[in-house]
């Protein structure tokens, strides 16, 4: 019998109120969970104030060549891109897997609603909430914490993190198809969003690694989300390379994402295990 | 109210003349296990059907068949001519399958309806408008302000009956609908079916009231 893969990507353009609807339901349901919301948010801000005090106390190099000021500044920017690029490639991947725990991801898939728009819709509160959070960081550092962000390319940051975010984006929704398949994955995703992390220069500029490690990290796509932003703060120009590398690797990848995803999707259907967790 | 004739169809008239529901030689393995074994099954508008069978018969497979949740291993699987699982066949359905593990427990059971309503509807006015007609023909208004994680089976249940019913669907499936309802409950639930004139219903129960109800039986052997 020929199976017809009926969730496979059609070309419908994802209608922004249904991804915008998954996105509200996300927001009410962690509301609910107030406490834990501003734990979070001082958390990050406490895990700031560490590096802040640790650059002050050792004299630890900075990238010159992004203009960094101060290697705490290197850092914030690390940190709260890493937010950024860590919920646009994990976002997904863990909201499957909390779906897939509370039963609710059976109850979604039987509702007329496009894999894309279901993906940017679970995707899209962690984004967001990533997006404030790196913000607030942005805020205080300027504010509180004396980083100048008097040379910054407001145009240039925007871009890079948009362009980032639709790079890692993609990643993102391989990750979320490998979640359903492997239902247990979240080591594997932490891992490897983490070592992209590090790889791409959030803690340390790459200069530092090893000889044989540092071509790897070249060509790291982080590194290219990292460097741009960094230039584009810090400098105020030179991102434009780095936002189109990504912009490049978002268009060949994310039709690669979509159409492993559905095909993830297909492979439950067919193993019987979408309902499984 | 008239719940059969609550805002525009969805289905367009055509399409409602033919079969809502096609299963030829349904078939499904897990493993080597057979749960399915071709099955033929065509549902006119309007019919109503109870797959009836012990725990474990292979009932609710069926029913994940056609809501495209579970593929065939062999066979077909058409709603209105639509491919099960496909998005035209999606919107021709309303399911309600594992009722007490479908819902975002920390909102309350009318913040989830609203959910599914904007999710299917897409405006906001017309997903408040179907929610509100639900909740008033199943009597719902005190079950709805309640939090998921605080309702009872029963309540949950008859959350995921009118989740079902939203946006006057062609086909309704009901894994076991009536399992925790209070008599009460079932004579709403019995009654929103009924007044759905043209809505085919495929349900999976055990229960002989039920049955009659359905008018037409399946039967699932051990």
């Amino acid at each position: 019998m020929a199976v017809a893969s009926t969730f496979l990507p059609r070309a419908r353009i994802p209608r922004l109120n249904r991804v915008l609807t998954l996105v509200r339901r996300e927001y009410a349901s962690r509301r609910t969970y107030r406490l834990a919301f501003l734990l979070d948010l001082l958390f990050g801000v406490a895990n700031l104030l560490v590096y802040y005090f640790i650059s002050r106390t050792l004299e630890v190099a900075a990238d010159s060549n992004l203009g960094v000021p101060s290697y705490f500044a290197y850092v914030l920017v690390g940190i709260a891109i890493t937010n950024v690029i860590g919920a646009a490639s994990t976002g997904l991947a863990y909201r499957i897997r909390e779906e897939q725990f509370t039963g609710t991801l059976e109850a979604l898939m039987v509702q007329p609603v496009t894999l894309t728009e279901l993906s940017a819709g679970l995707a899209g509160y962690p984004f967001l909430f990533s997006m404030g959070r790196a913000a607030i960081y942005i805020l205080v550092g300027g504010t509180l914490l004396g980083i100048d962000f008097g040379t910054t390319d407001w145009v240039g940051f925007v871009v890079m993190l948009l362009v980032s975010a639709l790079a890692f984006g993609a990643l993102g929704i391989i990750l979320g198809g490998v979640m359903l398949v492997v239902k247990r994955g979240e080591a594997l995703v932490g891992l490897f969003t983490y070592a992209l992390g590090i790889l791409g220069g959030a803690f340390f500029p790459i200069s530092t690694f090893p000889s044989w490690l540092e071509p790897i990290a070249k060509i790291v796509p982080t590194r290219f989300a990292f460097e741009g932003l960094r230039r584009a703060i810090f400098l105020g120009d030179h991102w434009a390379r780095d936002a189109l590398v990504l912009l490049v690797m978002s268009i060949v990848a994310f039709p690669f994402a979509t159409y492993f995803f559905a095909r993830a999707v297909e492979h439950t259907r067919r193993a019987g295990t979408l309902t499984h967790y | 109210m008239s719940a059969g004739a609550a805002g525009p169809a969805l289905v367009p008239a055509a399409v409602r003349e033919e079969a809502v529901l096609t299963l030829t030689s349904l078939s499904r393995r897990f493993g080597k296990h057979v749960v399915v074994r071709d099955l033929d099954l065509r549902l006119e508008p309007g019919e109503r059907v109870a797959l009836w069978g012990p725990n474990g018969s292979g009932k609710s497979t069926v029913l994940r068949c056609v809501a495209g949740t579970l593929l065939p291993s062999e066979g077909t699987v058409q709603v209105c001519g639509f491919e099960a699982g496909s998005m035209e066949a999606r919107a021709l359905v309303g399911a309600s399958l594992s009722q007490e593990r479908s819902f975002d427990m920390r909102l309350t059971g009318r913040a989830n309806l609203l959910f599914f309503a904007r999710l299917r509807f897409g405006s906001e006015r017309l997903a408040a408008r179907r929610v509100q007609e639900v909740e008033e023909e199943l009597a719902l208004e005190t079950i709805a302000s309640e939090r998921i994680n605080r309702a009872s089976s029963g309540m949950i249940q008859q959350v995921a009956l009118a989740r079902a019913l939203l946006g006057d669907p062609a086909l309704v499936l009901l894994d076991e609908p009536t399992r925790s309802l209070d008599a009460e409950a079932r004579e709403r639930l019995w009654q929103a079916l009924e007044r759905r004139t043209r809505t085919c219903v495929v349900m999976a129960t055990h229960l002989d009231e039920d049955v009659k109800r359905c008018g037409r039986r399946v039967d699932f052997p051990t």
